[in-house]
């Protein structure tokens, strides 16, 4: 069952530039996909239309049978989104508070909002941080806090933009680790990406982006080998012929 | 990792943090309104209260000043003015322009007391949450017809939540012209039209993305706000503060 369906979907800035140009895709419930593309494809953009932070000019996004334009708030239950940059998605005062913000959004029970946000961080592995300040933590941190933040809300899909960006090693085995495990947990995922290797090897399905339009769509196996074509760097292990490597193993 | 700005919330187990947020914004009330009557020892003793308090929670007042150090500018400028605009005998004339003693007083009392509302700003925004902040607002303003208290209080807990953010990017912008040198221009209305259109372009940027990020977890003025209960601890407090004032504005 598709949980996310877009039909040339076109999104046009107030300046003119056409930033996306009649995307078609859909999503399964479970299925983890990375979009890849240069800077300025419109992967962020196209994110941005998954839960109503931003509308088309052209065509539907539906999430779970709904159009997001109709009811974006449902839209924004359903699909949660991690930001590239965890210092503007983090809200709350302590890293408690900050994971608690989603359910207050949703007007949950007291109760029922310790419960989430005691679950998220302990997902998370941050529980032993929840006095903590959120602005002091590290780079891997933040954004395992960032996606405490959405996870506490309880989406179906989740979306990353980025995810990797300006983490060092440690941090983004970290990252890529949780996002496998949520995975495990039945979340369905979608990742934005310049960089591939360090996520390619778990996805389901590759689509390239360019200039707004999506240029491949396949197996990873099938199509990484054109992303060079498109201002993708190919991974090391895809071009030696290695297959997947992830960078877990 | 980040440096805090002195605007930021600290979180700590201390009697201040403890006091309900509703009494909090009633002292800043109180103690505003006793500084416009009180003296200059007055408004002098309440103010080492206030510093007190800030060191006890383990602000360093040096950053404070540190972080504030333009305002100290405009602190000056209205020292100036009303040091040389207030009547009585005149011991300097510094471009045809008389000093008094009386001036002195009256600067230094009005520079004072801004002083003192804003390390209660601080205080304030150092020992309490924005969810407390927001219920204590939303409190106040429930009775009131024709304002919506959910609405004002999202609004202030918005423009506390940015107050930080504004900081933090004040500082970035002034370290990277630093960093290319800045201090070689001279000029001081080149440096700030340098400082300030930057700044003011990265603060709304800024502002768009967290709102973006707020909106994307269904922020609105309708959600599960903090519970606030007052305390015994919160009356004694008051009867306290109100103490201090009474007897530093009818002794000293």
């Amino acid at each position: 069952m598709n949980i996310i369906e877009i039909k040339e979907l076109s999104h046009m800035f107030s300046n003119g530039t056409l930033v996306l140009d009649k995307i078609d895709f859909s999503v399964k419930k479970g299925e983890f996909i990375v979009i890849a593309g240069p800077n300025g494809s419109g992967k962020t953009t196209l994110l941005r239309h998954l839960n109503g932070l931003l509308f088309p000019t052209g065509g539907t996004v539906m999430v779970d049978g709904v159009s997001v334009s109709e009811d974006p708030v449902r839209a924004r239950r359903i699909v949660g989104m991690v930001f590239q940059d965890s210092d503007t998605q983090i809200i709350g005062e302590t890293v408690r508070e900050d994971v608690a913000f989603g359910p207050e959004n949703l007007c949950l029970g007291r109760k029922e909002i310790e419960q989430r946000t005691s679950e998220a961080l302990r997902i998370t592995g941050l529980t032993c941080m929840v006095d903590s300040r959120p602005h002091l933590l590290s780079g891997g941190e933040k954004r395992r806090l960032a996606i405490a933040g959405v996870l506490a809300m309880k989406p179906d899909v989740l979306t990353f933009d980025e995810p990797f960006s300006n983490l060092d090693y440690p941090g983004t085995r970290q990252v890529l680790k949780q996002i496998i495990e949520l995975h495990k947990s039945g979340c369905t995922i979608i990742i934005t990406t310049h960089d591939l290797e360090k996520v390619i090897a778990h996805a389901d399905r590759l689509i390239i982006m360019k200039d707004g339009k999506i240029v491949r769509a396949g197996f990873p196996e099938q199509i990484i080998s054109d992303a060079e074509l498109f201002g993708i760097k190919e991974p090391y292990f895809s071009r030696m012929g290695l297959g997947m490597i992830s960078w877990l193993s | 990792m980040a440096e805090l700005t002195s605007f930021s919330y600290r979180p700590r187990i201390s009697l201040i943090h403890k006091i309900d947020a509703r009494f909090k914004l009633l002292f800043i009330v109180i103690i505003g309104f006793l500084s416009l009557k009180a003296s200059l020892p007055s408004v002098l003793l309440l103010s080492v209260f206030v510093v007190y308090g800030l060191v006890r929670i383990g602000i360093s007042i040096w950053q404070v000043v540190r972080d504030l150090y333009i305002f100290i500018f405009f602190l000056a400028f209205v020292f100036a003015i009303r040091a040389f605009s207030a009547g009585g005998a005149v011991f300097i004339t510094i471009f045809e322009m008389g000093l008094t003693y009386e001036g002195l007083i009256e600067g230094s009392l009005v520079c004072l007391r801004i002083i003192l509302m804003i390390l209660l700003g601080l205080l304030f925004t150092s020992t309490t949450r924005i969810a407390e902040v927001k219920a204590a607002i939303d409190w106040i303003f429930k009775p009131l017809p024709f304002i919506s208290g959910s609405r004002v209080s999202t609004m202030t807990g918005l423009m506390m939540r940015f107050i930080p953010v504004i900081l933090e990017q004040a500082r970035e912008t002034a370290s990277a012209q630093k960093a290319r040198s800045i201090e070689n221009r001279k000029n001081p209305v080149y440096r700030m039209v340098k400082f300030s259109v930057p700044l003011i372009e990265r603060i709304f940027y800024n502002a768009g993305r967290i709102s973006m990020a707020m909106e994307a977890r269904c922020y609105s003025d309708m959600r599960t706000g903090q519970k606030l209960s007052s305390t015994m601890n919160d009356w004694i407090t008051l009867i306290v503060i109100l103490l201090i004032g009474i007897i530093s504005v009818l002794f000293l």
